[in-house]
């Protein structure tokens, strides 16, 4: 409750001093500032999904202002239309051309991502200024705010609604990343892979959060245009772009707040840099800053000394330069990129990811209470088992090039069975297991589900046919809590439509799904670190949490992937017995695994893979008897009746 | 239309077009190494030619500024590489596409208040008189560019191939692991990369100038074009961009002939935008497989 009061309260403040200030003073420059803090406060708020939550480098952000300001330029010039179609049609033109850039940028990620963003920017900067006819090119265009509901927009009012709107698309937008559609976007940037072998869908989300975010800044382009009513292709190019990531990095990621914060800074940046003293005073501030932060993660060694030691030189050439230069305004470039470079060496939260673990220690804000488990009875009822084929490989084949990596495989999973597939390194078991997951279509054959064709070559739809997976090289969503990356791939939970969950009236199911990653939390015994990130859990605790995540997609086939690979003696215990409680509760697995004691204490049958094919099949005491197979792990012929013991290798 | 004047722009463009390639050859070479390219390199050329244009003002005869020129913009490389993509490569990060963007910013800054922003002409003792090839003019000055380019990147891959430190370069852009394992240091091959890839833009820089002229805003200009070359041709392929280097000159050239000179970028970013949406990896480059 504290923490509600105290977070909605330090919001409400805020926004009630910035409405009543008009009211207090009348100085037209400053009423002018807060109008353009508004402004940038929205679009910051759009850049933040994008390079926060998807963590790509968005270089066309300042593209879609653009567009957005002549959207809304052009209807009012040209179509004589008012405020409000204005504004909405600059917002869907952002919509639109976001979403349709975000087709080809899907499949991008890092640099491919930064430069299909950079192109598309250069490409609308080319276009505002070669169509002449209808934005007047270099020469600009001129518009007037239209009259609302027959009233002048003073600039007070005009004001006061650039603040409404902020408040909007802050409430919409908290909504909206507090649910699962924020989740989903972390999850994308942490593993794409594992976002679609979970059935989240990295397409839609990709393309909904770069729409999103490209709408929110058409919308502030819209009210860029009538607040200074004249517009210039040459306003929105590469310059003010790396402002505004220096808006965002600066003020934090991932927090509208910081949203906030790095819209002050780009609103007050220029008459910092025309003001001497001024600057001086913010420079040396940063620079004791810089030390300061430098000197402690040197002597605490958080940091490497290039992290402390770069943003003191980089803070220092600054104040150094403040004395020499003549004038500040010719050297702004620079002096954004040493501010913008010391951001990103030395304080990479931003300002209020800095601030906000501070504030939490001062008021010692508790982390909301979760959620008491739900009962597993209702997550994952126990199937009936009936021992009928659940998953058939029917000749499947992959080839890699030359290499047959899979080559003719037939194999049956039997219902409610412990499946084991075993084999030396090299002999295919992997890519069975993703091309069963569908990372890889096969090359021929079929992969069957209770009779029906699984799709092939899709992580997404597969997962959404109820077979869940584990990864060898772990795939967790590493700056998620363990509780949310179990929320993240819950099944069957998410029901809100956007419309409600941007309106916050979604809660309910945000509550059962705590309750519900709870109870799988407990499962595999990591209850007490509900809250801890998954990169921050150790080793074995990863292991697990995966397959809680698989389980909360309650699947009918369970594919684990190694799951004892590099695991400690007493985790592997531990996991054996995690596996026969999922098992206990009618769920299929197919267990890939190195470790011949967890096969021969979980499986009822064991099929062992060579050179893409099978040479053997049986129960495990069997199949480790088999000539064949002891051949495949020791590489030579016994040459005695007395069997050996297959000796596994380690992954 | 005169076909010969089509001709004419078509080789023009081609032979400017080996420019972009230069540039991107830059590009594969540090992302060869460390999967990181310089989004400042735009930037690096820049400065390179005026820090080239600075020697020759200073009374430097051409053939002995070129590697004055060079042994700057590979200086320039390493700063970009040690305070810009270093430490983002040991925390397996992107941040360097930020903290590049971010060095190229000062970059261009420090030239524009150190050699100003105007366009100045970049005197050279090639000549510029036009030789009569198949009905074409080329002149020296073009020749000369597709000299140097192609000069620089076959000196490269003959060191990458003949010498043990070239082989070096080529075991740590196959498996950086595998190579540091058997005891290449990974973090002086991207040196390497870098200084090599900055060397190479400070020779961009000197061959394009005397055509083009050296000015602050040549950065951005070249970048986009080098980028789209990139791009297109794929990362990873050795000449690919030479091809798609003439090719692109060629029809920016067409293009701001046809459609008016605000538009000779455009084909090149539709370009690139296509190609990373139809073939990420480029036109020439590998396709890789998706491992977990």
């Amino acid at each position: 409750m504290k923490r509600i009061l105290l977070l909605r309260g330090a919001e409400l403040i805020v926004f009630a001093l910035l409405a009543t200030i008009p009211l207090l003073v009348v100085n037209p420059y400053a009423l002018g500032l807060l109008t353009l803090l508004a402004i940038y406060g929205i679009l910051l708020i759009g850049l933040d999904v994008t390079v926060g939550y998807l963590g790509q480098v968005n270089l066309a952000h300042v593209a879609f202002l653009g567009l957005g300001a002549y959207t809304a330029g052009l209807v009012v010039t040209k179509l004589g239309l008012g405020m409000a179609p204005a504004l909405l049609a600059a917002m869907a033109v952002g919509l639109l051309l976001g979403g349709l850039l975000a087709l080809p940028a899907l499949r991008l990620e890092g640099p491919q991502f930064a430069l299909a963003t950079l192109s598309f920017a250069a490409l609308s900067t080319t276009a505002l200024n070669e169509l002449e006819a209808l934005t007047g090119g270099a020469q600009g265009l001129s518009l007037s705010r239209p009259p609302v509901f027959g009233h002048a927009l003073t600039p007070p009012l005009f004001y006061w609604l650039c603040m409404a709107l902020l408040a909007v698309v802050w409430m919409l937008m908290r909504n909206l990343l507090a649910s699962q559609w924020g989740r989903a976007f972390e999850a994308l940037r942490d593993s794409p892979i594992a976002t679609d072998a979970m059935g989240v869908g990295t397409y839609r989300h990709k393309v909904a959060a770069f729409a999103l975010g490209s709408g929110l800044g058409g919308l502030a382009g819209g009210l860029y245009a009538f607040n200074f009513q004249y517009l210039q292709p040459q306003s929105f190019v590469y310059d003010l772009m790396i402002i505004l990531l220096l808006g965002v990095v600066l003020g934090g990621r991932k927090s509208l707040w910081g949203a906030f914060v790095g819209a002050s800074v780009i609103v007050l940046l220029p008459n910092l840099l025309s003001n001497r003293l001024l600057f001086q005073v913010f420079s040396g501030l940063g620079f004791a800053m810089a030390l300061a932060a430098g000197l402690r993660g040197l002597v605490k060694k958080t940091t490497r000394p290039f992290q402390a030691l770069a943003p003191v030189v980089a803070m220092g050439l600054l104040v150094v330069g403040g004395f020499f230069v003549e004038n500040t305004e010719d050297w702004r470039k620079a002096i954004f990129a040493l501010m913008l470079f010391s951001v990103v060496v030395g304080l990479p939260e931003g300002l209020m990811g800095f601030l906000a673990i501070f504030l939490a220690k001062l008021f010692r804000v508790p982390h909301a209470p979760l959620p008491e488990p739900s009962d597993i009875e209702a997550i994952l009822p126990p199937r009936a088992v009936d021992g009928a084929p659940l998953l058939v490989l029917e000749d499947l084949k992959r080839h890699f090039g030359g290499v047959k990596a899979v080559d003719g495989l037939s194999m049956t999973i039997k219902s409610g069975s412990i499946h084991g597939l075993i084999g030396p390194n090299g002999s295919g078991k992997s890519t069975v297991v993703n091309v069963i997951s569908g990372l890889y279509p096969p090359s021929a054959g079929r992969v069957l589900l209770r009779g029906t064709p699984l799709p092939s070559g899709s992580l997404f739809r597969v997962s959404r046919s109820g077979v869940a997976r584990t990864f060898q090289n772990l795939q967790l969503f590493g700056e998620l809590t363990a509780l949310e990356n179990v929320m993240v791939a819950l099944r069957g939970v998410y029901r809100s439509p956007l419309p409600l969950v941007l309106l916050g009236l979604a809660r309910s199911e945000e509550r059962q799904a705590q309750a519900d990653a709870l109870c799988l939390l407990g499962r595999v015994g990591l209850k007490d670190q509900a809250l801890t990130r998954a990169r921050d859990l150790t080793y074995g605790a990863q292991r697990f949490l995966e397959v809680a995540r698989a389980l909360a997609r309650k699947p009918d086939l369970l594919i684990l992937d190694e799951p004892a690979a590099g695991l400690a003696h007493p985790d592997v215990v531990q996991l054996i017995e995690i596996i026969k409680r999922v098992h206990k509760r009618g769920i299929s697995i197919l267990l890939i695994e190195h470790h011949m004691d967890v096969v021969s204490e979980l499986c009822d049958v064991v099929t062992v893979l060579d050179g893409g094919k099978v040479i053997a099949e049986g129960p495990p005491d069997e199949v480790k008897r088999h000539p064949k197979v002891v051949e495949a792990y020791l590489g030579q012929p016994p040459q005695t009746d007395t069997p050996g013991e297959p000796s596994p290798q380690p992954a | 239309m005169n076909p010969s004047i089509i001709g004419q722009m078509a080789v023009s463009g081609a032979l400017m077009g080996l420019v972009y390639a230069l540039i991107a050859y830059g590009f594969q070479l540090t992302y060869a190494t460390s999967k990181s390219i310089n989004f400042g390199q735009g930037e690096l050329v820049m400065v390179s030619a005026f820090f080239s244009l600075t020697l020759t003002n200073l009374g430097l005869p051409y053939w002995a500024m070129i590697p004055g020129g060079l042994l700057f913009g590979a200086m320039m490389g390493l700063v970009v590489e040690r305070a810009g993509v270093r430490l983002a490569l040991e925390q397996k990060g992107e941040g360097w596409i930020l903290l590049t963007i971010i060095i190229g910013l000062f970059f261009f800054s420090a030239a524009e208040n150190l050699w100003g922003r105007d366009d100045r002409p970049f005197p050279t003792p090639i000549s510029a008189d036009p030789i009569h090839v198949v009905g074409v003019d080329i002149t020296r000055l073009e020749l000369s560019v597709a000299v140097g380019v192609l000069a620089i990147m076959g000196a490269i891959e003959l060191f990458k191939r003949r010498t043990l430190l070239g082989k070096a370069f080529e075991a740590v852009s196959a498996d950086r692991d595998a190579a540091e394992l058997m005891g290449i240091s990974a973090t002086r091959t991207v040196m390497l990369s870098y200084g090599l890839s900055g060397a190479v833009a400070a020779l961009a820089g000197i061959l394009v100038s005397p055509i083009t002229t050296v000015g602050p805003t040549m950065a951005s200009a070249l970048i986009l074009k080098a980028f789209s070359v990139a791009v297109v041709a794929g990362l990873d392929s050795g000449f690919g961009v030479v091809l798609v280097g003439m090719f692109l000159g060629a029809l920016e050239s067409l293009a701001s002939f046809y459609l008016g000179s605000g538009w000779r970028e455009a084909p090149g970013l539709v370009l690139l935008i296509l190609a990373l949406a139809v073939r990420p990896t480029g036109v020439f480059g590998k396709a890789t497989i998706r491992k977990v």
